[in-house]
């Protein structure tokens, strides 16, 4: 007997509005415009560049999300001002730690399904479904994670408008299990410095994370930054000679701000003295 | 027997006067460039006629729900696709309209088996100043009305799409008239041109009407109708430039015509 393939059930209908139609990854596939995944190649001799440590917490006003600038290659500082933190769409930022070639293209493939679902649905896609989205993406790369090489473990961070709590930051493992943080998160090689800072802060510092102004959770993501690239060589910090500043926006009801240079540095500058 | 020329030329004949009786209560939309940006603009009684396609492009259509859902969605994944394996500034509506939309529309309309495009389409790209806004009508036949397509044409600040060519005709001669403002001038003056392609509809209506008998009219059939209307931001912060107006931000432009 001949299998029936479920769209031939509703004879008519063509593919354009079938249930994979308002899936964009899946349009560029049909059109062949996605990178074919890889499956099996030996494993490489190539040094990878890696994209380190980021963070994201709540904080009174919303969510912030920092990255520094570093971008290394084995023992090789490859490029210092690189940007690991990425707008997706007015209310959702990703930031990346990993192999940079694979999590730039991830976030592309990311803002554009976003402003696809859309445009063609004339409805904001859900936070449930946008955090799922990531998900997908990172386990379409599992053929590399297993090889070693073009491993990403983002953060995602987004404010819904709509939500009782509308400040939300989510973190992922290499594979695309996602986990929704209460009150913060930090990934890549500093992360586990990072991570305590922030959990020493949230508990034992003057106050929690969620209950402090913009003004002290800037500080506090600049603190940390600094503090996880002085074990980590990996890491950017705070480069004070090259006068190059962490990238840091905050996430609110309004939507995304990036906070300017002139404003990191003297931050930086009140907080050493 | 449509294999013979003579009846094939009859057939398309036949198709086009159906679309034409088809498309004729279509309510008229339209585009202006103003200092803000580019206004899209019309009343509607129950369907959505404006829709964002890309960052910086729009689309207004007339027609059955089904084709207009059809070519929104190939427009949505053409400038999606574009942009995403190059970049946002390859996206071009003058790329999008002659290579993809009008030989797909063309192709539909001939082959005289298959069924046609019941849609008529008005596309809009914002420019980074008014006199680089691009504005396409697009017919179920594939033909193309651009205001800039051509080299060395005088450039209309405008776009229009309606029912009939009487209608459509009515307000560009309007509109052709109104110097390019900022956005509540815009809106006035979309809301006029609106009255009086609905007006000129009715082929028993010989002249474009006073202003009385303008205001008149309106007044007596907005109770009808929903406004729509969508501005594509020129100073956008956020690459996208496409903002719906509410019915709040507009009652201001409206209230005048209640009365």
């Amino acid at each position: 007997m001949d299998v029936i393939e479920p769209r031939d059930r509703f004879p008519g209908i063509p593919e354009a509005q079938s249930v994979e139609s308002n899936d964009f990854v899946s349009v560029l596939r049909r059109r062949g415009a996605l990178a074919r995944p890889v499956t099996a190649v030996a494993p490489s001799a190539i040094t990878e560049t890696q994209a380190t440590t980021i963070l994201a917490f709540k904080f009174a006003d919303g969510v912030l999300v920092a990255g520094d600038r570093r971008a290394t290659a084995g023992n090789v500082v490859m490029y210092d001002r690189a940007d690991k933190v990425l707008e997706i769409d007015r209310h959702s930022v990703m930031a990346i730690a990993g192999s940079p070639a694979t999590a730039w293209e991830m976030a592309r493939v990311l803002e554009h399904s976003f402003q696809f679902y859309r445009r063609s649905q004339l409805q904001e896609m859900s936070v449930e479904g946008k955090v799922r989205a990531l998900s997908k993406l990172l386990r379409d790369n599992l053929g590399m994670v297993i090889q070693g090489v073009g491993v990403v473990v983002p953060l995602f961070a987004t404010f819904d408008t709509k939500a009782a709590e509308p400040a939300k930051v989510f973190f992922y493992d290499a594979m695309g299990a996602q986990f929704e943080a209460t009150d913060f998160a930090a990934s890549g090689s500093g992360g586990p410095s990072v991570r305590s800072i922030l959990y020493y802060e949230n508990t034992w510092g003057s106050k929690p994370l969620r209950e402090r102004d913009q003004a002290a959770a800037i500080t506090v993501a600049l603190r940390a930054l600094d503090t996880a690239a002085e074990s980590d060589t990996a890491t950017g910090g705070v480069d004070r000679y090259g006068k190059i500043f962490p990238v840091i926006k905050v996430i609110g009801r309004d939507g995304i701000q990036s906070i300017e240079h002139d404003e990191l540095a003297s931050r930086f500058q009140a907080a050493l003295t | 027997m449509i294999d013979e020329p003579y009846r094939w030329v009859e057939a398309i004949a036949n198709r086009r006067e159906y679309i034409e009786h088809e498309l004729a209560s279509g309510s008229p939309t339209m585009a202006l460039s103003c200092a803000e940006g580019v206004l899209l603009f019309t009343f509607g009684k129950e369907r959505k006629k404006i829709f964002e396609i890309y960052d910086r492009i729009a689309m207004g259509g007339i027609g059955h729900p089904g084709d207009l859902e059809r070519l929104r969605m190939l427009a949505i994944e053409l400038a999606s696709t574009e942009g995403f394996t190059r970049s946002a500034a390859d996206v071009s509506l003058r790329r999008m309209v002659n290579y993809s939309f009008s030989p797909t529309l063309k192709q539909a309309f001939e082959q005289i088996y298959g069924a046609p495009y019941l849609a008529r389409l008005l596309f809009v790209e914002l420019g980074d100043d008014p006199d680089l806004d691009l504005f396409v009508r697009l017919d179920y036949d594939g033909a193309m009305h651009g205001n800039a397509m051509a080299p060395g044409k005088f450039r209309d600040h405008f776009g229009v799409i309606s029912g009939t060519r009487r209608s459509t005709e009515a307000i560009e001669a309007y509109l052709r008239g109104t110097k390019l403002g900022g956005l509540e001038e815009a809106l006035t003056t979309a809301i006029r041109a609106w009255a009086i392609g609905l007006f000129m509809a009715d082929e028993e209506h010989r002249e474009v009407p006073e202003e009385a008998v303008l205001h008149e009219f309106l007044r007596e059939r907005l109770p009808e109708y929903t406004v729509e209307a969508a501005l594509l931001e020129r100073r956008s912060r956020m690459r996208i430039a496409f903002v719906e107006l509410d019915e709040k931000k507009l009652a201001k432009s409206m209230d005048p015509f209640r009365t």
